[in-house]
């Protein structure tokens, strides 16, 4: 295990940190001051710009989270665990953000928060299916912690692309794609951009969140460690 | 065509919920970040108390 001590570096370099502060400031400047008013929607549209980034950033979560829960179950090495842990945490972040901006929009576009479609239904599962990881991970005993919380991965992994597809596949209230969808879809060049923007600035942001998480789950490690040896030095008298 | 005051005020309304909608966001984000922060310092001085602790048997 390594050694960890108080004058460790920071998880995050400052430059990155700084650099997705900086980010974040030129999204919401472009956000509020420079992308053009969508036509039919107005003002409230603008929440696209930060829901779709989350969503995203929860997706990529999934994946690297339950890429690195498999890699735990085949190499017992504690840094997956770590990663998985750090990426699945941020799954429910990102995804509550979704949810929430997605909701509020919906209030004063639709005139109600929520309805179960498949594509709002399909991303609570994920929100739900991780908050449950986050419990059952703490409730499960260490021996068999690694393959529950593999299932659970998978399980997410399997919700994402479904989530992805549920506006394509069936019919819903959510609105249909701009990306990749039917040969009306499409966005103004300078939506496009803010949009990716956003995205980057959200996986930015959420590479900061992971190192962190994954640090203190290396301290964690660290100090249950500790603990437990110098348990075992004072029944041993040492 | 200029817009009636009901649309400007809609739009007004709109604007108040867009900024609440990306203010419970950055507090969603931030209250996160200040959290695994907390917890990182926190068990930063665990794990030096414990060293010490360690250190201290020792020298006895």
């Amino acid at each position: 295990m390594r050694d960890i001590s108080a004058a460790d570096p920071p998880a995050v370099p400052i430059w990155i940190a700084v650099a997705a502060a900086t980010a974040m400031i030129v999204h919401l400047y472009l956000v509020f001051c420079w992308v053009p008013n969508e036509a039919t929607m107005g003002i409230i549209q603008r929440v696209f710009y930060f829901h779709v980034p989350a969503a995203m950033a929860s997706f990529v979560a999934c994946f690297v989270g339950g890429i690195a829960s498999i890699l735990y179950l085949v190499k017992r090495d504690n840094k997956w665990d770590d990663l998985s842990l750090a990426a699945n945490e941020t799954v429910v972040v990102f995804e509550a953000v979704n949810i929430v901006m997605g909701s509020m929009w919906a209030r004063r576009v639709w005139g109600i928060w929520w309805t179960w479609d498949a594509k709002l239904t399909s991303a609570f599962i994920l929100l739900f299916l991780y908050a449950a990881y986050l419990l059952i991970r703490r409730a499960t005993p260490v021996e068999t912690r690694a393959q529950v919380c593999a299932v659970i991965c998978i399980l997410g992994m399997v919700d994402v692309p479904l989530i992805y597809m549920s506006n394509r596949i069936f019919r819903t209230m959510h609105p249909s794609p701009v990306i990749g969808g039917d040969k009306n879809s499409g966005l103004d060049p300078r939506m496009y951009f803010v949009l990716a923007f956003g995205v980057m600035t959200m996986l930015l942001l959420w590479g900061c969140m992971v190192k962190l998480r994954r640090r203190v789950a290396e301290l964690e490690r660290a100090a249950d460690d500790l603990v437990r040896r110098t348990n075992e030095m004072i029944d041993q008298g040492v | 065509m200029n817009p009636s005051i009901d649309d400007v005020l809609f739009e007004l309304r709109n604007l108040i919920w867009l900024f609440y909608a990306y203010g419970i966001a950055f507090f969603l984000l931030f209250a996160y970040l200040v959290q695994i922060g907390r917890r990182e310092s926190t068990l930063r001085r665990r794990i030096s108390d414990l060293q010490a602790t360690v250190e201290e048997h020792w020298k006895k």
